[in-house]
């Protein structure tokens, strides 16, 4: 089988790697990388639970080819704490009951992380309208909502990915 | 079965790569962009690859400048997030950027890339309408050099496009803005976030003749009525010489429930298809008639 030689630095990790050009990013971070905080669900782009940041924005990892990240910074939710210190955004998911079963939250946190990167002070409007891309079948999104709108009121204090 | 990757470093290089690929798997090579469809369409088991040529950095596949004739030139590999947001976007053709913010979501707006969209040529696609609409040209290399093919002649059949096995789509060619323009995108979706095989979209661009406040031009575009993106040219002659109003949509009704076929899917039938594409296709010429100068 054709082998492709590619670099990935992963939550500041750098990692050369031999994966199989039909092989997605997703797999390969699980897989490989034992990283399981990035979930596949829909497999289709729909329903973010595979959302990572590369080079600072959201993709969908599973239908990103991982040869196409080659020498790209991969950021995954296992990358987003400090020292055993959760961000913001996940303090604020855990005290607004922002998780339930728990399984679309990476991915959620991870577009909520990239928004507030970008724009520190979003509208509600402006939240919604960057995680419509994201499912949730437990919270019904207002939870949701209100854990990015309460970082955001805080001025995003360690809100960082880096 | 084995998949063979190469990443040519210049666009010359892709079309001799291609060729060789194309030859190699009896057409079973794929150019990858953003990868976006064809990671699902992988999924999805509906493609299985044999070679991949990656063009996804390719300079001369990349940027959006102002070209000599006063129009634009956005490269193929544009993404999507790149023309909602560039400026040059913004000043001449904002029904761009109105479209590309209808893309999907912000995730398949940042790998999706324009070229990839209009050469996947789905009838439910954004990009394909609106450089319908708009009239564009696009630029294809092969072996045998440049092509320029009419946008408007560009969309074939389900999935088929104008382009040979061995082209690549190098860039999209945006005519000047007219005096007395206007242009829109509208959309209708089951969910924003997603484009289903539900999704309807219209994209209008018109010119207005102040002395008679007639339509003089029309461009449109639509999405998700039919196998392919659609030149809804007959309906565009409706308008020819009109004033937007009851009458005249009425005609543009009548016309565009003979000249599309949208195929029913598990939410909503032909017809109920067909009267949702003249209900956005009436608001978007009235929000272009507007953008144009025009009064209500």
């Amino acid at each position: 089988m054709t082998q492709l030689d590619i670099s990935l630095t992963v939550n500041g990790a750098r990692h050369e790697l031999s994966v199989g050009p039909t092989e997605m990013l997703t797999e390969v971070l699980r897989r490989r990388l034992d990283m399981t905080g990035t979930n596949r669900d829909c497999g289709m782009g729909i329903c973010g639970a595979c959302t990572v940041l590369l080079d600072g924005q959201p993709v969908s990892s599973c239908i990103l080819l991982a040869a196409l990240a080659d020498g790209s910074e991969i950021t995954t939710v296992e990358g987003l704490e400090r020292d055993g210190r959760l961000t913001a955004v996940q303090e604020a998911f855990l005290r607004h009951g922002a998780v339930q079963c728990g399984y679309c939250t990476p991915g959620f946190v991870i577009t909520s992380t990239a928004l507030l990167e970008e724009n520190p002070s979003p509208s509600r409007e402006e939240i919604v309208e960057a995680l419509k891309g994201n499912l949730c079948r437990c919270t019904g999104y207002k939870k949701i909502v209100e854990a990015v709108e309460a970082v955001a009121r805080a001025k995003g204090d360690g809100v960082g990915v880096s | 079965m084995d998949c063979r990757y190469s990443r040519p470093e210049s666009l010359a290089e892709a079309v001799a790569v291609l060729c060789e690929a194309q030859e190699a798997t009896e057409g079973e090579a794929h150019l990858v962009a953003g990868g976006v469809a064809l990671g699902i369409l992988m999924n999805e088991k509906l493609l299985a690859p044999r070679w991949f040529v990656d063009v996804s950095r390719l300079a001369e596949l990349k940027g959006i400048e102002a070209s000599e004739d006063g129009g634009l030139r956005i490269g193929a590999g544009c993404r999507h997030r790149e023309v909602e947001r560039s400026p040059l976007v913004a000043e001449r053709y904002a029904i761009l950027a109105e479209m590309a913010a209808e893309i999907a979501c912000g995730r398949i707006k940042n790998r999706g890339t324009i070229g990839g969209n209009i050469c996947l040529a789905d009838p439910q696609g954004d990009p394909p309408v609106a450089v319908i609409a708009l009239r564009a040209t696009l630029r294809a290399l092969g072996p045998k050099g440049t092509r320029d093919i009419p946008a408007t002649d560009f969309f074939k059949g389900l999935y088929e496009t104008a382009l040979g096995p061995d082209e690549i789509l190098q860039e999209i060619r945006l005519p000047p803005p007219q005096a007395n323009e206007g242009a829109a995108f509208g959309k209708f979706s089951a969910r924003r976030a997603m484009d289903y095989s539900s999704t309807i979209s219209v994209a209008v661009r018109l010119t207005r003749d102040p002395a008679s406040e007639q339509i003089l031009e029309i461009g449109l575009g639509l999405g998700g009525s039919g196998e392919t993106p659609i030149w809804a040219k007959e309906t565009e002659k409706a308008f020819i010489g009109r004033r937007p109003g009851d009458e005249c949509f009425a005609l543009m009704r009548e016309t565009l429930f003979a000249e599309i076929e949208p195929l029913a899917d598990d939410l909503y039938s032909q017809d109920y298809k067909r009267h949702v594409a003249a209900v956005i296709m009436k608001r978007t010429v009235e929000k272009a008639w507007q953008r144009s100068g025009g009064t209500a």
